[in-house]
C-alpha cells in the first residue's frame, strides 16, 4: 500500500535518511514506530557496507603480515561484520513488530537486531543510552509529540542524534495544489481498492494536513532540549528530515 | 562573538550534556584565544566522559544571564575538530576522524553528523588553526625585536622564514595533505579557503613591514602567495630528509621575488630612457625640418 501510495518513492525517502545518519560501526539505534522495520535493515546493510570498507583498508595496509596472521585476522573480523553495531526496534502495536520479526527471518537479517514493545511517550529504556533515535513515519501518530520529543532527548547519549522522517507541508503552490488533488482524491480511492479501508486513508491524509510545518516542528525540538536542529525537504516539502543533536 | 542563547522556556532541570561552563575556565578573552585555551587545555583533560555527564548546574529561570557563561555550539564544534585532527594520519580528512575525535570527548560518534561529510570543514579548521598559530608567532618575534632582544630581519629571511613555519606545520599530516588541498579547491569551499590564505598572506606582510597603500600592496601579495602555493606542492612530493630540498625550493623563490622588483625598476628606467631618447629624436626631426622655428 505505502508503494502504490508513494509510486514506490518510499524506499527513497527511508534510504535518504540512512545516508544522513552516516552510521559508523559499532553506533546503536533506536528505531521507534519502526515496527516493519525498514529503517532497521538499511541500517544494517549501511553499516555493513562500511565495515567492510574498514577491514578491507585494514587488509591493504597489512600487506606485510605473514599469510597465517592474516588469515587469524579473518578469524576474529569475521565475528564482527556489525562491529558491535545494534538496531533496538521499538513499536507500541505487537502486530507490527511480528512482522517485522518475520520479514527479518525472510530477509535473512539474524544479527544485531532486537525487537521491543514500548509505547514513544514513555521509552521502557534507561537514559543516555542510544547513538541515534529514529521515528519514520511514526510521530504523526503520537498524541503527545512533546513527550516522544522528551523521551527521544532522555535517552539518547550526549552528542547522540535525533532525527525524524515525516510528511510535511509543501510550501510551493502549484506542486501543493496538484499534491492536494493526489492526496484527496486518488489515495482513498487506492485504500479502497487494494486494502477494502476508504476511511483510514481519508484519516491519513488529513492527519498529515495537520501535522505541524517543518518550522513548528524544529520549534518543538528545540524546545525538547535538541541544538543544532535542521531540517532537509525532499521533494519540496512533502517529506521532511528533522535533525538534531543532544549536546 | 557568537554566543548561543538558549531561549528555552522555564525548566527545573534544562541540564545540557556537554556544553560546558566556560567561566570555569577564566573565559573573559576574545573568542578566537579563548579556544585556543581550550584547545592547549584539551591534551590535559585526565577524564573527559566524566566532565561531560557530572552533575549540571540548573536552570533558576534566569536562562538568559546563565546562559552567557555556557559554551556556544561553535566553541564545541571547535572542539571536536580539533580533537579530529588527532586521528586524521590514521583516517583522513573524513567524518571517521571527527567521529573518532567526537569519541575521545565523550560525545557519540552519531555527532559527527553535525559536519559535512566531506571532511572539509575539519581542513578548514585545520587551515585556520595553523594561520593562528603563524600570527601568534610573527607577533612574539615582532615583540622580541621591539624590546631589543632580537635583530630585525631582513626581508627575504623574513618572508622564508615565515613560509617555512607555516609549512612546517603541515608535516605532521603531510601523507593526507594531497588530499586535503583537493578538497579546498572543490567549488563550495573555495570562498573559505581563498579567505584563509589571502588573510594569511596578509599577515605575513603586514609583519613584514609592509605598509603600501598603491598598486605594490597588490603585487606583493599576488607574489608572495605564488611563492607559498609552489612551494607547498613540492614540499607534498619532497622525500628529502627534513624537506631540504623543499626549504632550498624556497629560497630561491623568494630570491626571484626580491629581484622580480629591481627588474621592475629596470624596465622603468628603461622605458624612462627610451621615452626620452624618443622625444630628443623628435625634437631634433622638428629642428630639421623647420617646423621648430617661431615665426
Amino acid at each position: 500500500m505505502n508503494d502504490s501510495m508513494t509510486l514506490g518513492i518510499h524506499r527513497v525517502w527511508k534510504d535518504i535518511l540512512v545516508h544522513k545518519m552516516n552510521p559508523s560501526p559499532g553506533t546503536l539505534l533506536l528505531d521507534v514506530a519502526g515496527g516493519t522495520g525498514d529503517i532497521a535493515f538499511r541500517f544494517i546493510n549501511y553499516v555493513r557496507s562500511v565495515r567492510e570498507r574498514q577491514l578491507q583498508r585494514k587488509l591493504r595496509h597489512h600487506q606485510n603480515l605473514s599469510w597465517q596472521e592474516i588469515a587469524e585476522s579473518y578469524q576474529e573480523d569475521k565475528s564482527k561484520s556489525l562491529g558491535d553495531s545494534q538496531v533496538v526496534v521499538c513499536d507500541i502495536n505487537k502486530e507490527m513488530l511480528k512482522v517485522g520479526k518475520q520479514r527479518a527471518q525472510h530477509l535473512g537479517y539474524t544479527e544485531g537486531l532486537s525487537w521491543v514493545l514500548g509505547n514513544a511517550e514513555e521509552l521502557p529504556f534507561d537514559d543516555d543510552k542510544f547513538d541515534v533515535y529514529t521515528i519514520a513515519f511514526g510521530i504523526r501518530n503520537v498524541t503527545r509529540i512533546d513527550l516522544a520529543l522528551q523521551e527521544a532527548y532522555r535517552v539518547l547519549k550526549p552528542g547522540g542524534r535525533f532525527l525524524c522522517l515525516e510528511f510535511s507541508h509543501v510550501s510551493n503552490p502549484l506542486l501543493s495544489s496538484l499534491y492536494d488533488l493526489y492526496s484527496f482524491q486518488v489515495i482513498p480511492v487506492l485504500g479502497e481498492v487494494i486494502a477494502g479501508d476508504w476511511k483510514s486513508y481519508q484519516y491519513l491524509v488529513e492527519s498529515i494536513r495537520r501535522f505541524p510545518p517543518q518550522e513548528e516542528l524544529k520549534a518543538m525540538i528545540e524546545d525538547a532540549g535538541f541544538l543544532k536542529v535542521d531540517y532537509q525537504n525532499l521533494n519540496s516539502g512533502i517529506v521532511a528530515i528533522h535533525s538534531g543533536f543532544k549536546l | 562573538a557568537l554566543r548561543y542563547q538558549l531561549s528555552v522556556p522555564q525548566r527545573a532541570l534544562q541540564a545540557s550534556a556537554v556544553l560546558r561552563r566556560v567561566s570555569d575556565e577564566q573565559h573573559k578573552e576574545p573568542l578566537a584565544s579563548s579556544s585556543q585555551q581550550q584547545f592547549d587545555s584539551h591534551p590535559t583533560d585526565q577524564q573527559p566522559e566524566q566532565e561531560s555527564q557530572g552533575p549540571r548546574p540548573s536552570y533558576t529561570g534566569q536562562g538568559g544571564q546563565e546562559s552567557e557563561d555556557y559554551e556556544s555550539e561553535e566553541q564545541l564544534q571547535h572542539r571536536i575538530l580539533t580533537a579530529a585532527l588527532e586521528f586524521v594520519p590514521e583516517h583522513g580528512w573524513t567524518a571517521e576522524a571527527i567521529a573518532e575525535g567526537a569519541k575521545t570527548l565523550g560525545l557519540s560518534a552519531a555527532s559527527a553528523g553535525m559536519f559535512q561529510n566531506d571532511g572539509s570543514e575539519l581542513i578548514l579548521h585545520f587551515v585556520s588553526q595553523c594561520n593562528t598559530k603563524l600570527t601568534e608567532l610573527l607577533e612574539q618575534e615582532q615583540k622580541q625585536v621591539q624590546l631589543g632582544e632580537a635583530e630585525k630581519k631582513p626581508l627575504d629571511q623574513f618572508l622564508r622564514d615565515a613560509v617555512q613555519a607555516r609549512l612546517r606545520m603541515l608535516i605532521p599530516y603531510i601523507e593526507k595533505w594531497p588530499q586535503a588541498l583537493s578538497i579546498l579547491l572543490l567549488p563550495h569551499n573555495i570562498p573559505a579557503s581563498l579567505n584563509l590564505l589571502t588573510s594569511m598572506i596578509d599577515d605575513i606582510w603586514h609583519y613584514a613591514g609592509d605598509q603600501s597603500t598603491d598598486f605594490n600592496w597588490y603585487t606583493r601579495r599576488a607574489v608572495l602567495t605564488g611563492v607559498y602555493n609552489t612551494t607547498e606542492l613540492v614540499m607534498m612530493q619532497d622525500s628529502s630528509p627534513d624537506f631540504e630540498d623543499t626549504w632550498r625550493f624556497l629560497e630561491n623563490r623568494v630570491a626571484d621575488a626580491m629581484n622580480m622588483g629591481n627588474t621592475a625598476n629596470q624596465v622603468q628606467s628603461t622605458g624612462e630612457a627610451l621615452v626620452q631618447g624618443l622625444m630628443g629624436a623628435a625634437v631634433t626631426i622638428k629642428n630639421l625640418t623647420g617646423l621648430n622655428q617661431s615665426r
